[in-house]
């Protein structure tokens, strides 16, 4: 059963991963695209045309795995998670179901028409971006309520039996407060990581001293993304820690490797926290009282330790922290990468700072790194709980033959593989062959 | 919501709706099926399988949701049957998945690089991606209809072979055949030039085999198939769905043969949703029967959430199923002229 288990979470995490490696960029684009469709209508300036068409080009390949890759996920809770199905049908279902109702239908259909409607039909092919990007972020709040439950349950009741969970206020899931604010934290996200990919393409062509107005325009809109986003994020996320804290304590604790309860918490520069002792093998550069502060906001605010709370329900701690440790710090780089760009920008030396261009191309990568290690914290924090506090991960499974998983991670993975190095050479030919004048 | 239903009225209205979300999911990705099943064997150069591609290029993506919605609905509505539909049937499932974004893919990627060897590794991706999607759809149903090996206590006897009986194999190509034929008449009505008229002859030929094979699999499933009269037998009025699915092909037939595809082409549609109700009105009240005994099956009742959940459902089903429609038929009017044979890859 142990190997089941892990053969199942594997095989979810590889789906997941993998379908969330596209969707971030997915909802960011999909409004800029539509916004330049829309102002090309309005001024008939060939910049934006030129800018829709290769912002779209990009947008396209990578709304395609997307889409398909999210197929698996509808798949993966039935054929490896049956039990969870059974558990939370009652609940989870709606949220999956309106999602395709209201999001999968409007995407599927008005991407086809935004692709195949030619600019003789402008007024229809922008129309129809803005349904596809309207479509991808009621797809978040969809999926994130359904997630929500998972994290802080709420508006059920248990089953007279004890089998499943029983909704009994559809309201009150949607007005989850966990919702809100993952559903923020992750739009948010989702908008830096497209604003750095953007910024990241353009200095590829700015280095290659391809500084037309394209991507200059196109650089003075992500520059300005990325700061608003990669301000905001960390603001967000000091109110979601305190929240998190309260709400799942173990996480919390984990997420700041604190092993002892206590008052007036410090917080380390350098940390290595030992799960098999149960405290920090290293601890160094202490801050008083900013772990209390981040968490209760107060500085002599009480932490619920690790080693105080349930042993068979703590979270790996360690894969935890790191997480945690480095989403923040990249966060901080966003911030300080942003500040530069726009600075450089306002004074005019952004097109000759060689330096600067390269850092932010090989930045491209950061936000897809920091967005997957804040899933980590979200989604490895909360177990051994598959529905927090109400159903443990391992009791969530499908009993289906192990050999059958076994095949299936390997069929999926070498598959996921093909596609990841197509999409990857079809991007970076997209990219490397466009001038900004076609 | 609802309160004026009972909590079985709400159940029997859902599988309802769930036989009809899976009839629309079956004739409206037909014909893109069809055409992938088609494109590699009938497009003989670039110009050709451009025509083919965009005669579906818009339109797939949002039928396929149509099939989502069917598990999502399921999913909601019937839990238990979800968890057990894909654990009993987990490599074909895996198998209709790796098809799903096999099409998914190729269908999108076409034409977005030059190289003609991506560009055939890609239309034979999109063969077999719809080829996958057809058989396992095919085989699964095929499989609901007859009975699965559920044995006491809901353990799954089945084993993966055990699947393919002749009645499933016999199900599975007919149901090829109907998407290949559904794919042939969408060309053809879509298209001008060679590739049109080619696709009008294939679908002359391949109406006439449906319409045999269509007859000996209903005739297979009523003599042939446990248990499946006894829905028969007691609402009559239900043989009303395998007359009219017998009718329709044959008018598919009649159509096709006169060269007037759309009524064909409207004909083998609801051929498709004729036969599929067909199969459907035979199981209920069971979604999984059991072929081992009738009292292991999974039944509605059994399977069903609560009132609430199927009542919210059923508002949001009765206000968004209709905007749905509405603007996907939209959609196809956009892009209702014909596609002649000097369209380039504008896209």
């Amino acid at each position: 059963m142990v190997e089941l288990l892990l053969l199942s979470r594997l095989q979810f995490a590889i789906t997941v991963a993998f379908h969330f490696l596209f969707v971030p960029l997915t909802l960011g684009l999909a409004l800029l695209v539509a916004g330049m469709e829309t102002i090309y209508y309005k001024n008939k300036d060939e910049t934006w045309r030129r800018m829709a068409d290769f912002w779209g080009r990009v947008f396209k390949i990578n709304f395609a795995i997307g889409l398909v890759t999210g197929l698996a996920m509808t798949f993966q809770f039935g054929t490896n998670w049956g039990a969870y199905a059974e558990f939370m049908g009652d609940v989870f279902g709606p949220p999956l179901a309106v999602e395709a109702l209201l999001a999968f239908f409007l995407e599927g259909t008005f991407f086809g028409a935004w692709i195949f409607l030619d600019r003789s039909r402008q007024k229809l092919k922008a129309f129809s971006m803005w349904m596809v990007a309207l479509g991808t972020n009621i797809s978040s709040l969809w999926i994130i309520t359904a997630n929500g439950f998972m994290q802080n349950p709420v508006g059920y009741e248990m089953a007279a039996d004890g089998s499943k969970v029983v909704m009994t206020d559809f309201f009150a899931l949607l007005t989850n407060s966990y919702v809100w604010y993952m559903l923020i934290h992750t739009l948010l996200s989702a908008y830096l990581l497209t604003a750095f990919l953007i910024m990241g393409i353009c200095a590829y062509h700015f280095l290659k001293r391809n500084n037309n107005e394209v991507f200059r325009k196109s650089f003075r809109i992500a520059v300005a993304i990325a700061l608003i986003t990669a301000v905001l994020l960390p603001v967000l996320g000091h109110g979601y820690a305190q929240y998190v804290a309260e709400l799942q304590p173990a996480k919390g604790a984990a997420m700041d490797a604190v092993w002892e309860t206590g008052s007036r918490v410090p917080m380390y520069l350098i940390q290595v926290p030992d799960s098999s002792t149960g405290s920090n093998s290293v601890q160094l550069l202490e801050i008083p009282g900013l772990a209390s502060f981040l968490y209760t906001g107060s500085f002599n605010g009480t932490i619920t330790g690790l080693n105080q709370l349930a042993q068979d329900e703590l979270p790996p701690v360690g894969m935890v922290f790191w997480s945690f440790r480095l989403m923040t710090i990249l966060g901080s780089l966003f911030i300080i990468e942003a500040l530069l760009g726009l600075y450089l920008q306002k004074s005019g030396k952004l097109y000759t700072s060689d330096k600067y261009l390269k850092l932010l191309m090989w930045s491209i990568p950061l936000p897809y790194i920091a967005i997957t290690a804040g899933w980590i914290v979200a989604e490895v924090g909360r177990q051994p709980w598959i529905v927090y506090g109400l159903l443990k991960t391992a009791n969530g499974i499908s009993s289906v033959p192990i050999s059958d998983v076994l095949l299936s991670i390997v069929l999926i993975s070498a598959f996921y593989l093909i596609l990841m190095v197509f999409e990857i050479y079809l991007i970076k030919k997209t990219v490397v062959n466009a001038t900004g004048a076609e | 919501m609802f309160d004026f239903l009972t909590h079985d009225m709400l159940t029997v209205i859902w599988f309802f709706l769930w036989c009809v979300i899976w009839g629309v999911y079956f004739i409206v990705d037909s014909f893109s099926l069809g055409a992938g099943l088609l494109a590699p064997f009938i497009a003989t150069d670039k110009v050709q399988m451009i025509q083919i591609q965009r005669s579906v290029g818009p339109f797939w993506g949002g039928n396929e949701v149509w099939l989502i919605l069917a598990a999502g609905g399921t999913f909601a509505a019937f839990p238990l049957v979800f968890s057990k539909m894909f654990t009993f049937l987990y490599l074909p499932m895996m198998l209709l998945l790796i098809g799903l974004i096999a099409r998914g893919i190729s269908v999108e990627y076409l034409h977005k690089d030059e190289s003609p060897r991506i560009q055939k590794a890609l239309t034979w991706g999109w063969f077999v991606g719809s080829l996958l999607i057809s058989l396992v759809l095919g085989v699964a149903f095929a499989n609901f209809f007859k009975g699965l090996e559920i044995a006491s206590g809901g353990v799954y006897m089945g084993t993966l072979l055990g699947l393919f009986s002749p009645y499933a194999l016999i199900g599975s190509i007919l149901f090829v055949l109907m998407n290949v034929t559904s794919g042939a008449l969408w060309i053809s009505i879509k298209t001008e030039g060679a590739i049109a008229a080619k696709a009008g002859d294939l679908a002359k030929k391949s109406t006439l085999t449906v319409l045999v094979l269509a007859l000996v699999y209903l005739a297979y499933s009523f003599v042939g198939i446990d248990g499946f009269t006894i829905n028969y037998s007691a609402t009559p009025a239900l043989y009303l769905l395998p007359i009219l699915a017998v009718m329709t092909t044959a008018l598919a037939v009649f159509f096709a043969k006169k060269d007037r595809e759309f009524p064909a082409f409207c004909s083998n549609l609801l051929a498709l949703l004729f036969v599929v109700q067909s199969g459907l009105a035979s199981i209920y009240p069971y979604m999984l029967k059991s072929s081992v005994s009738p009292e292991y099956g999974i039944d509605i009742f059994e399977a069903a959430s609560s009132h609430m959940t199927l009542s919210i459902m059923l508002g949001g089903a009765l206000v968004f199923v209709p905007i749905v429609i509405i603007y996907q038929l939209w959609a196809y009017t956009l892009f209702r002229e014909k596609i002649t044979e000097i369209e380039q890859v504008g896209y």
